[in-house]
């Protein structure tokens, strides 16, 4: 086995290439970590939003609370099974409309959930907490809106109002947190000011069932989707934000990953013009080293770890720098549900280890053939030249 | 020696490497190519958008839903041509074949008036308004659904319940590339009659032609103005960005794409930079006895910043001709049919070749420079002393 010294020490020698290598690694890096970050981000984002114990029931064949309805008779019915939680906080049926916000740097009209909720719709998500002003008032035209959106929109700050219908303004009184999910995002009023304001008296949106426990939540789906007076689709919570996001995660991740992947084959093709160069110049030493008595595969095992080294230099430097992404949060729109949620880059240990792991196989895919040629070098022949 | 022959005759002593940088630069051209045709063909829906339709909506929610009496006030507006409207329809294919189409109740008789970019046969069209459940389709949607003019095709919504009979009366011919093929209208007195419609006698939207399009931004606040005392108050806008709020994250995507861009671009200079570096270090010696013959320094610079732009020329071209045979070829065809809605017409614009091009030449010569330095940097006797 050759010292892994040598091969340090060979990198340092030929600092500017081993830097430029490095650096293009590091630019591979951080790109694919940014997409895995982004997709965390938005993970983190919906699956702080679903609770293992809740339901959401929509009518069937909508995909979103947006386009559901659901009748206030029904209301009862769902309501009405041994697997609900007793109390006025078992079921919480509420309406979810969006409205066109101004942006308050002009730069145009976003969409902004107004959810419609009852007095339980707080108590029923515990990590709601309001962190400025105070929780509206039920049956006021008071609401509270997600701190994402907070002094963003014109209107929605505490203190000022919007409209939800022309001279029915609804007035900001809090701001509130939610664990980092999407309701974040959204803006929190009285569920009869707000369909009454929208006409839309006869029904709600949708409905979120607390379940005695987990285990429940087959047997309610199945007494539920099977009741014949009404044509439902139940959901874990969970699953349902999984479900409304999906084609936002598949595009974005997917899009992101793409292009890493695609610019890694440019980095394997710089990391193995530098590794050729490292073998074509050392095959004196190669011969030495042959000479010597090491043998093709030690050869071989150098050269790859070189190259390894080299590529997790770079995809270290790559880690690293990308974590400043952590700093940008920006809004996009889910297409499915019609409404802005705002995300940002969130790094998991696991990001880092297949970040490294990536840098590390392009290292290695383009130090192979060098390698391979470092370990074919016939020590008479390379003494000799 | 002349320079260009010289610089050209160095590319051919480390083939292979040559050939993996030529490949890595081809690659990262490749790249950029199609992420400028995204964005290009992205924002081109904003240059080729009908400059004189002004799009009417609910102020508070694109969810909410105007009286359908309005549809005459906007044609009474002065400086409005023509005016139709339209309701949201959630279109779904009951099959599956496509994720997402758009799907209209609309007014037969004013509808095609005013979207005056699409074409009906005037058989057809006197044929949907005799047909109550008559749709008009565009062809990609056809194709899709496998269904030609007399058909009757199912649909769902995700907002109306059920399957919905449509029979297919036309086929409308898109007049300007940017016209969505994949697009399904039918009635909207079908629609208003239907039981499971709750939002009866209101529309979605409106649409008007109107007259020239220098004072557009006039006739929308007269439009405005009109309702600005009632209930529901609209918001007129141009057809453009009405359409852009339905696409409106796609902003934050293509800001991302120009981040990846830059990045690519450094990549390759950092790529070509290392080739070149690699090649003047092996040619210490060479250089010395150059200069010792009596060739000047810049002569040896201007020979490496020569290689580096010829190396990066040569990757260049090659990742344009594959890009054009990749963009326009195969995945060109595959967007327009897949992505009508975002992406009616994907072709690689000449300007993003040339920029590709551009950019090759210009970061050829600053990945030259350094290594260009480093040639010279020696004294000669130093030069010369070296011979690895």
């Amino acid at each position: 086995m050759v010292p892994v010294q040598y091969n340090v020490r060979s990198l340092l020698v030929r600092r500017i290439t081993t830097t430029v290598t490095a650096l293009g690694v590091a630019l591979v890096v951080a790109v694919f970590a940014g997409a895995l970050m982004l997709k965390e981000g938005i993970v983190q984002a919906l699956k702080a939003a679903g609770r293992d114990d809740v339901a959401i029931v929509l009518r069937k064949g909508s995909d979103a609370e947006l386009s559901s309805a659901i009748a206030n008779e029904y209301l009862n019915l769902l309501r009405g099974h041994p697997q609900v939680a007793q109390g006025p906080a078992g079921a919480v049926g509420e309406v979810v409309v969006v409205i066109a916000g101004e942006h308050i740097d002009g730069s145009g009209l976003s969409n902004v959930v107004v959810r419609g909720t009852p007095a339980e719709g707080f108590a029923f998500r515990p990590e709601v907490h309001v962190i400025e002003g105070r929780a509206p008032k039920p049956g006021t035209n008071e609401v509270a809106i997600g701190k994402a959106i907070a002094g963003r929109f014109k209107g929605m700050s505490i203190g000022e109002s919007f409209d939800l219908r022309h001279n029915r303004p609804l007035q900001v009184v809090g701001v509130f947190e939610a664990g980092g999910s999407s309701y974040e995002s959204e803006a929190w009023g009285d569920v009869e000011v707000v369909r009454h304001a929208l006409g839309r008296e006869a029904g709600v949106s949708s409905a979120r069932i607390k379940l005695n426990s987990k285990t429940d939540f087959e047997a309610y789906r199945a007494e539920i989707e099977g009741d014949k007076r009404m044509s439902m689709k139940v959901m874990r919570e969970g699953e349902y934000y999984a479900k409304s996001s999906e084609q936002l995660t598949a595009f974005l991740t997917g899009m992101g990953l793409a292009f890493a992947i695609m610019i890694s084959v440019a980095a394997m093709l710089g990391a193995a013009i530098t590794m050729n160069g490292a073998v074509a110049n050392r095959s004196r030493e190669i011969g030495t080293l042959r000479a010597l008595g090491f043998s093709r595969v030690s050869i071989l095992t150098s050269f790859l770890l070189e190259a390894l080294v080299l590529a997790i230099i770079g995809g270290a430097i790559g880690v690293v720098v990308v974590q400043l992404a952590a700093l940008i949060k920006f809004p996009v729109m889910n297409f499915q549900t019609f409404s802005e949620i705002v995300i940002g880059f969130h790094a998991t240990p696991a990001v880092i280890v297949k970040a490294l792991v990536f840098s590390g196989v392009m290292g290695l895919a383009g130090g192979l053939i060098p390698a391979i040629r470092a370990s074919r070098v016939s020590p008479v022949e390379a003494m000799r030249a | 020696v002349n320079i260009a022959t010289y610089s050209r005759r160095n590319l051919f002593r480390r083939r292979g490497r040559t050939i993996l940088t030529v490949v890595a630069v081809a690659i990262a051209v490749l790249i950029f190519c199609l992420l400028r045709t995204v964005v290009w063909e992205f924002n081109q829906g904003a240059a080729q958008a009908e400059q004189d339709r002004v799009a009417v909506r609910h102020k508070v929610s694109l969810t909410m839903q105007l009286p359908k009496r309005y549809v005459e006030d906007v044609r009474s507006t002065p400086g409005v041509k023509a005016a139709t409207w339209a309701n949201w329809f959630g279109a779904k294919d009951p099959k599956e074949r496509t994720p997402f189409f758009a799907g209209f109740a609309v007014d037969q008789d004013s509808w095609f008036d005013v979207m005056d970019d699409m074409k009906v046969d005037p058989a057809q069209l006197a044929e949907w308004k005799q047909t109550r459940n008559g749709a008009i389709i565009g062809d990609n949607l056809a194709k899709t659904f496998g269904v030609k003019v007399g058909d009757n095709m199912v649909v769902n919504s995700d907002i109306f319940p059920g399957d919905w009979e449509l029979k297919v009366v036309g086929i409308y011919q898109p007049l300007r590339r940017t016209v969505d093929r994949s697009t399904l209208v039918f009635r909207w007195d079908f629609f208003n009659d239907d039981a499971r419609v709750s939002v009866k006698d209101t529309v979605g939207w409106m649409l008007a032609r109107i007259d020239g399009a220098g004072h557009s931004a006039d006739i929308a606040k007269a439009i405005d103005k009109k309702f600005d005392d009632k209930d529901d108050q609209t918001l007129t806008m141009s057809e453009h960005e009405f359409q852009m709020q339905f696409l409106g994250g796609f902003a934050a995507v293509l800001s991302a794409f120009n981040v990846i861009s830059l990045v690519i671009l450094l990549i390759m200079t950092l790529i070509l930079a290392n080739t070149i570096a690699m090649s003047v270090r092996e040619r210490t010696h060479e250089y010395g006895v150059l200069r010792a013959i009596g060739f000047s320094p810049g002569y040896i610079r201007g020979s490496v910043v020569g290689e580096s732009v010829l190396v990066a020329l040569v990757g260049g071209a090659t990742g344009v001709l594959v890009t054009v045979g990749l963009i326009n070829g195969v995945l060109g065809p595959f967007v327009e049919e897949n992505m009508a809605s975002m992406f009616p017409y994907f072709h690689v614009p000449t300007n993003a070749i040339l920029l590709a091009l551009g950019l090759a030449v210009g970061l050829g010569v600053v990945a030259g420079i350094v290594p260009a330095v480093l040639a010279t940097r020696r004294k000669v006797t130093d030069a010369l002393r070296r011979l690895d």
